[in-house]
């Protein structure tokens, strides 16, 4: 038995990432007296997306515009289907969220007037090098008690209710039982579902944070909550090689996209769903198609940038992205001279651009008992970014401060403990001889997702055929996972995220399979179903795995 | 490899049992020889490039490199993090040698040299 540390806690927050971190500012400032606790998977100053920092806040209601002419566009950029309700809720709260970091020392750009600087329509210029520090200081200083390097493996559970979280330490070893009055899960979405973009000691050079695998959807799978939209994937376009976000050249200076001949494909091809602004999801397929057809590459036109113009540019990639900057020097780029090539990456599930993750209702508690959901994990409101994430956190804190006064004690039976205790070291006991390590099972996975269920060298398209495949060979990988084999602690923490990511693989094929329409071209290019399809599908996808492991499939109203 | 930390330059932060650029790795890739009192990044393939290590690195020991497969080496980026003011400071050297350097502001928030492993953090010397 692992040495064992028992944590009682008002409010547990899984994950002190943009919005768990919020999260438990909130609970700590509208209830001093309760407890909050924070459980990390790396150390809360510098983990998850924020890592290298942010340069703008993507979602915000500038001057001029409304809440409700967000929400008009959040549903058109998402092809019509999103949670009204939360996406409105959210961007009511943009204001009251970067308003208080602003307050704790992000610096935002603004004009002589004091008013922010605008880039593009709902986004504003940030200088967030320093993001993620300054929320683990704020949660830290409101007096969340925070614990860092744990591995989360699964929800506790008493009946149905969820009553907290099992896991283990990667610095010491030790197992943590934390019960919980209420619980908010908040780890970001799923990277390495596919095979990545590059290869070698690049093969982490993802968008999406590569640490952020899908835990908190695989533990809301494992205990039963419904979960939303994991069919709409997130295909991001972004700039060769570094896969570095492009809204810093696209918004930031205002570059359109080009095909190699020079031609300005969206604005011709594309002229009828609004051409360079047509909806994010057509933005990748636009040109995608481009170079399926054979007139890539595809650049952002920066050609006759200005010298102060292309400075602003690189100092802007360095509050977020400065591999971008010194691939520039190393290759001899200067942007106002050659175009920017693009390519398109793996797909991501994530809630924070597109909509897969817990179904939640408007105060964003999930469909279990005493639990919450805030930010990347949690679905139905795409463009969400930052400043949603931190409206999520709010939200779910205030849900979860209610929601405990209520909540009777909770009763775990030892004999759950020990199962999960078994069940999350047993990758250590194995025999390295016979086992099956981390890598091995990860590259089995992506495999089969990259050939099977769209990847990106098929197009991202798909048919029933072809997920139907998918959907054999993955049945394999539960048993395949009862041979993972870890020699450390780091390679015990690299066996759970596999296994998570492999619960997460199997929900989406069959969401990919389930929705008989192509919604969103790109995410979710289905080529036997290649319309959209409203009279039959403007309507969410939703599915809850049953204690038995068979995946229940259905539908809920927009 | 994407950062490399220089084994001359790095001085395990002294006796730190879990100097910053260890704790600062999202990715859990960096580990303390002990014996040798070095920090290396023991799992260069899962690096991410996103430079927390880096730039808090007291001694400046750690250096960015691109993947070789983006680019020839002779390119430099080097952050230094002024540890009194609210900026940093990016020299950028391209491959033809030419120098360039960014000032940004940032914020700047303190990061010990060590740190206990199993106790919660506890609001301690920082204020808002």
């Amino acid at each position: 038995m692992a040495e064992q540390k028992v944590i009682h806690t008002d409010i547990l927050i899984i994950g002190g990432g943009t919005a768990g971190c919020m999260a438990a500012v909130e609970a700590k400032e509208r209830s001093p007296k309760s407890s909050v606790t924070i459980l990390e998977k790396a150390h809360v100053d510098r983990s998850g997306c924020l890592a290298g920092g942010m340069n703008a806040i993507n979602a915000y209601i500038n001057k001029g515009e409304t809440v409700d002419r967000f929400v008009d566009y959040v549903r058109s950029d998402a092809c019509g289907l999103i949670r009204e309700d939360l996406v409105r809720t959210m961007a009511e709260l943009f204001e009251y969220g970067v308003k208080r970091v602003e307050k704790w020392g992000l610096p935002i750009l603004c004009d002589e007037k004091g008013d922010y600087i605008p880039r593009g329509r709902w986004n504003i210029k940030i200088n967030g090098e320093s993001l993620k520090p300054i929320l683990a200081r704020a949660a830290r200083s409101a007096g969340a008690q925070i614990y860092n390097w744990i591995v989360v493996t699964n929800l506790l559970m008493d009946q149905d209710r969820v009553v907290g979280a099992v896991g283990f330490s990667l610095r010491s070893g030790a197992l943590y039982v934390v019960q919980a009055k209420a619980t908010i899960v908040a780890t970001g979405g799923a990277a390495g579902l596919y095979r990545p973009n590059n290869v070698g000691d690049a093969s982490h050079k993802t968008w999406y944070s590569p640490y952020n695998t899908g835990a908190g959807f695989a533990m809301g799978i494992r205990a039963g909550a419904e979960m939303t939209s994991f069919e709409m994937r997130y295909v991001a376009l972004r700039t060769k090689d570094t896969i570095a976000p492009t809204g810093t050249i696209a918004l930031g200076v205002s570059a359109p996209q080009i095909n190699a001949k020079g031609e300005r494909f969206m604005a011709t091809r594309y002229a009828d769903i609004g051409g360079d602004g047509a909806p994010t999801p057509y933005r990748t397929y636009g040109p995608l198609m481009e170079m399926k057809e054979g007139r890539g590459p595809v650049y952002l036109d920066t050609r006759g940038l200005s010298a102060e113009q292309t400075r602003a540019l690189r100092a802007a990639y360095l509050d977020m992205y400065p591999s971008m900057v010194l691939y520039w020097a190393a290759n001899g780029i200067d942007p106002a001279k050659v175009p920017i090539e693009v390519q398109t990456t793996e797909p991501y599930i994530v809630g924070g651009h597109c909509q897969s993750g817990y179904w939640v209702d408007v105060n964003r508690k999930t469909t279990l008992e005493g639990l919450y959901a805030a930010g990347d994990v949690s679905g139905g409101a795409p463009y969400k970014f930052v400043s949603g994430c931190w409206a999520e956190g709010v939200m779910a804190a205030r849900a979860a401060l209610d929601g405990m006064a209520q909540s009777p004690l909770p009763h775990v039976p030892e004999s759950q403990i020990r199962l999960e205790e078994e069940r999350a070291f047993a990758p250590l006991k194995r025999h390295l001889r016979h086992g099956v390590t981390p890598p091995d099972l990860e590259a089995r996975l992506q495999k089969i997702m990259e050939q099977y269920a769209g990847g990106a060298s098929t197009y991202y398209e798909m048919n029933e055929e072809m997920l139907g495949i998918a959907r054999t060979h993955l049945a394999q990988l539960p048993t395949e996972c009862e041979y993972l084999v870890a020699s450390d602690l780091h390679q015990l923490m690299k066996a759970h995220e596999v296994i998570d990511r492999v619960d997460v693989a199997q929900v989406l094929v069959e969401h990919l399979s389930f929705r008989k329409e192509t919604r969103w071209p790109s995410y979710q290019t289905r080529v036997d179903y290649p319309k959209r399809d409203d009279a039959n599908w403007l309507k969410f996808v939703n599915s809850r795995r049953d204690k038995s492991g068979t995946i229940e499939m259905f539908t809920r109203p927009y | 490899m994407p950062v490399w930390i220089d084994p001359d330059l790095c001085n395990g932060c002294h006796g730190s049992r879990q100097p910053p650029c260890l704790r600062m790795c999202p990715g859990d890739l960096i580990v303390k020889d002990q014996t040798a009192n070095k920090a290396y990044l023991k799992y260069p393939e899962d690096c991410w490039d996103c430079l927390p290590c880096v730039k808090v690195c007291p001694e400046e020991a750690i250096e960015f490199h691109l993947s070789y497969q983006f680019g020839a080496k002779g390119a430099k980026l080097i952050p230094h993090v002024h540890r009194t003011n609210d900026t940093i400071t990016w020299e950028l050297i391209d491959i033809h040698g030419a120098k360039e350097t960014f000032t940004v502001p940032t914020k700047l928030i303190p990061v010990a040299i060590d740190e206990k492993i199993e106790e919660a953090e506890q609001a301690i010397d920082f204020s808002i």
